[in-house]
């Protein structure tokens, strides 16, 4: 087995074991620091497929933005005393039953999908030179657009965040 | 290294938090399990995007990324808002009135 | 593309409006004449564009005079909707600027639903449409259940957005593009992977409409929401969902040998949410209530144009979308009057406003597909279509039953209305001439429609 293939294991090991950590944790707290794991892994994975940049972006807006504001907000509500009213067994259990339903009906249908192999060794697309011109020629107006959603999700911030 | 490990890997993980917004009760896990369905999503749009050699599956990401923040910004505020009146953030929060 | 930038520009306008204007009367007439701007400004754009797409930035947009004609319908849907009902939505709180700036952003994330040519472009567009829908649904922040719907809709929306999104996925790696015309899905046998991508976009989409069994969260939703807020989310953003759908369906899978694969599939929704809809609304006792389930149940005529796929359901889905979301946002300005929104709350309208009670007797009748109304010539195009495509039969048959049921329903609002002794309590002093002259305008809409459907669809 060649390094990549090890390294591609141990992480999958790893990101699989944190996910399930951050359905099962009781603590939400533990849930987000399990879920920043799973992050981290998931970055692994971008650097061996060879989207470096994307690697980096992941890390500043995932783990560094978008998980931090989750943190802020759980130790604003205090929730870390582990008090979340439990669903009953049984829906959790039919829960489970369709989650796992779901995985096996996904992996049935493309387990005859044409398997191919990636591409040994390293490749360009993913640095930022040629991102930057793919993002700003064929994607310029999904660029553009997304200031819109950005505007709303500013505006619905302000709406639905401020006291009264 | 063929494309199907990551195939299962993130069909594992799309799986996995699928269950979690199903079995939870906590509006800001759920919320958490739905941000692990995404990052499986964009795990395989990397895998396919080497796969394919074509640089759009990754601007996809960064969009599915943007899109994510938006999204955490104005649920965050929504679970606040419900938390302010409630005390609480379990998703059942009329039926816990009752009770 | 003027009704893209118009809606947009004048969504940021509104937006910042509400920092210098502080009359909320001034702001509703600055978003009217926005819509009229943007009604205008796309007539312009007719010329342009012809029956074949034309591509636009990088195939990002694909346009086509249909697509233009489906946003002239929801401009014109949206003014009446203001004309309406824009008082009710300036006093939901004290950001009136902003909420009429969501509203444009919503259009614009319709406009796009209309011409995307990409799959990144409906997935920015779907999302467009419903993150303001989620802080629309929560405005009225001092009732709990409006809370409850805000925080059940945006949990259920970005669930489903996950779905859609694995779809796409899946369907990139099978195909290599993200160009819903040049994905080529036919003329090679289909592969697993691209199967499971159309089914998980097909449930994606079936929930943003509210197609059974994915229409769990629309009765909480809809009558938790602020009334005024409701009337839109069910009309414009679910019609604006449905042109995303077929679109997609029929320009992307469409081909023989694809849509053998997800008809089956599509038609089991369409009849679940024939008959869950229209069951469930007949149990109903809040007339708020009753018109969210009617708006699963007419979801489920709209998935016949889905699943038609040729000329006819094209210009029945045009048809549809103007007869529903008129008659809709008709009964809902009508609804937003009383005091009490339950059956008993109707009792002795015609007494009390004998015009008032007319109109809606004309909406519902719409509604229930009464020869003579555009609701009648909308049913009739979109099972027509299903007809010519053969083999769904079944179904059709099932459709004019549950419009049968569905005729119970709407009748008890009118039987309630004319027969009924009571005393409903009205808010008297918000039906103004003005507001009674747009109802009328707008029946009387719904009526040349279904007499003389070349309104709409002679320009296609």
């Amino acid at each position: 087995m060649s390094l990549p293939t090890i390294l591609f294991w141990i992480l999958a090991v790893i990101s699989i074991l944190s996910a399930i950590g951050v359905v099962v944790a009781k603590n939400p707290v533990h849930s987000v620091l399990l879920l920043i794991v799973t992050f981290f892994t998931i970055t692994g994975f971008y650097i061996l497929l060879n989207a470096q940049f994307l690697a980096v972006v992941h890390i500043i807006v995932y783990a560094g933005a978008i998980m931090v504001l989750f943190l802020f907000v759980i130790m604003l509500m205090n929730l870390n005393a582990s008090g979340e009213p439990q669903k009953n067994n049984l829906v959790k259990f039919a829960g489970v039953v369709a989650g796992g339903l779901l995985l096996i009906v996904l992996v049935a249908a493309l387990k005859k999908a044409d398997t191919g192999m990636l591409i040994q060794g390293s490749t360009n697309i993913g640095l930022i030179q040629n991102l930057g011109k793919v993002l700003f020629k064929d994607f310029v107006l999904p660029f553009e657009v997304s200031s819109i959603l950005f505007l709303s999700a500013m505006i619905g911030a302000i709406v639905i965040g401020k006291k009264d | 290294m063929p494309i199907q490990n990551y195939i299962w890997l993130s069909i594992a993980l799309f799986s996995i938090g699928v269950i979690g917004v199903l079995i939870r009760r906590n509006a800001i896990v759920i919320f958490m399990c739905i941000e692990l369905m995404l990052n499986a999503v964009n795990l395989l749009l990397v895998a396919f995007s080497k796969y394919h050699h074509d640089a759009s599956a990754q601007i996809f990401v960064f969009f599915i990324m943007v899109v994510a923040a938006a999204e955490v910004s104005v649920g965050l505020a929504i679970i606040v808002m419900v938390y302010r009146h409630t005390k609480s953030v379990d998703v059942n929060i009329l039926n816990r009135l009752k009770n | 593309m003027n009704a893209l930038i118009s809606t947009a520009v004048f969504g940021i306008f509104l937006m910042i409006s509400g920092l210098f204007i502080k009359s909320k009367q001034a702001i509703r007439i600055l978003a009217i004449s926005g819509v009229v701007a943007a009604f205008v400004l796309n007539i312009i754009d007719f010329r342009q564009y012809g029956a074949s797409a034309t591509e636009l930035f990088h195939g990002m947009l694909s346009v086509t005079n249909f697509g233009l004609l489906f946003i002239e319908i929801i401009l014109g849907c949206v003014l009446v909707y203001f004309l309406l009902s824009g008082k009710d939505l300036a006093n939901i709180g004290h950001y009136t600027g902003e909420y009429f700036a969501l509203i444009f952003f919503i259009l614009c994330g319709v406009v796009l639903a209309a011409t995307y040519g990409n799959m990144l472009m409906l997935f920015l567009s779907i999302e467009i449409m419903s993150i303001p829908q989620y802080i629309l649904a929560g405005s009225d922040k001092h009732n709990l259940k409006s809370h409850e719907a805000s925080l059940k809709y945006f949990l259920m929306g970005a669930f489903s957005t996950g779905f859609l999104l694995m779809g796409i996925a899946l369907l990139y790696g099978a195909t290599g593009s993200f160009d819903i015309t040049t994905m080529n899905l036919a003329g090679r046998p289909i592969d697993a992977m691209a199967l499971a991508g159309i089914i998980l976009i097909a449930f994606a989409l079936a929930f943003k409409v509210s197609a059974a069994p994915f229409h769990f969260w629309t009765p909480d939703v809809y009558d938790g929401a602020p009334t005024v807020v409701t009337s839109f989310i069910s009309t414009i953003v679910k019609v604006g969902g449905f042109v995303a759908f077929i679109r997609l369906f029929h320009i992307a899978f469409g081909s023989p040998d694809v849509d053998k694969h997800w008809l089956l599939v599509l038609s089991i929704i369409t009849a679940a949410t024939l008959i869950i809809g229209n069951v469930t609304a007949v149990f109903q006792q809040s007339v708020k209530r009753m018109l969210a389930y009617s708006s699963i149940s007419q979801a489920g005529f709209m998935l016949f144009a889905v699943i038609a796929m040729n000329v006819l359901s094209w210009q029945g889905i045009l048809l549809y979308a103007a007869a529903y979301s008129l008659a809709t946002i008709g009964c809902f300005a009508i609804l937003m009057k009383m005091k009490d929104y339950t059956y008993d709350g109707y009792n002795g309208l015609a007494q009390k406003q004998p015009l008032l009670a007319l109109m809606n007797t004309i909406f519902l009748f719409s509604l229930v597909g009464i020869p003579a109304t555009a609701g009648f010539l909308a049913k009739y195009f979109v099972l027509s279509a299903a007809v010519e495509k053969g083999g769904l039969l079944w179904l059709v048959i099932l459709a004019v039953c549950c419009a049968a049921i569905s005729a119970f329903y709407y009748f008890r609002l009118i039987w309630a209305m004319y027969f009924k002794a009571g005393d409903c309590q009205v808010e008297e002093h918000a039906i103004t001439p003005a507001f009674k002259s747009v109802l009328a305008l707008t029946a009387l809409l719904v009526i040349i429609l279904g007499v003389w459907p070349g309104l709409i669809l002679a320009w296609i």
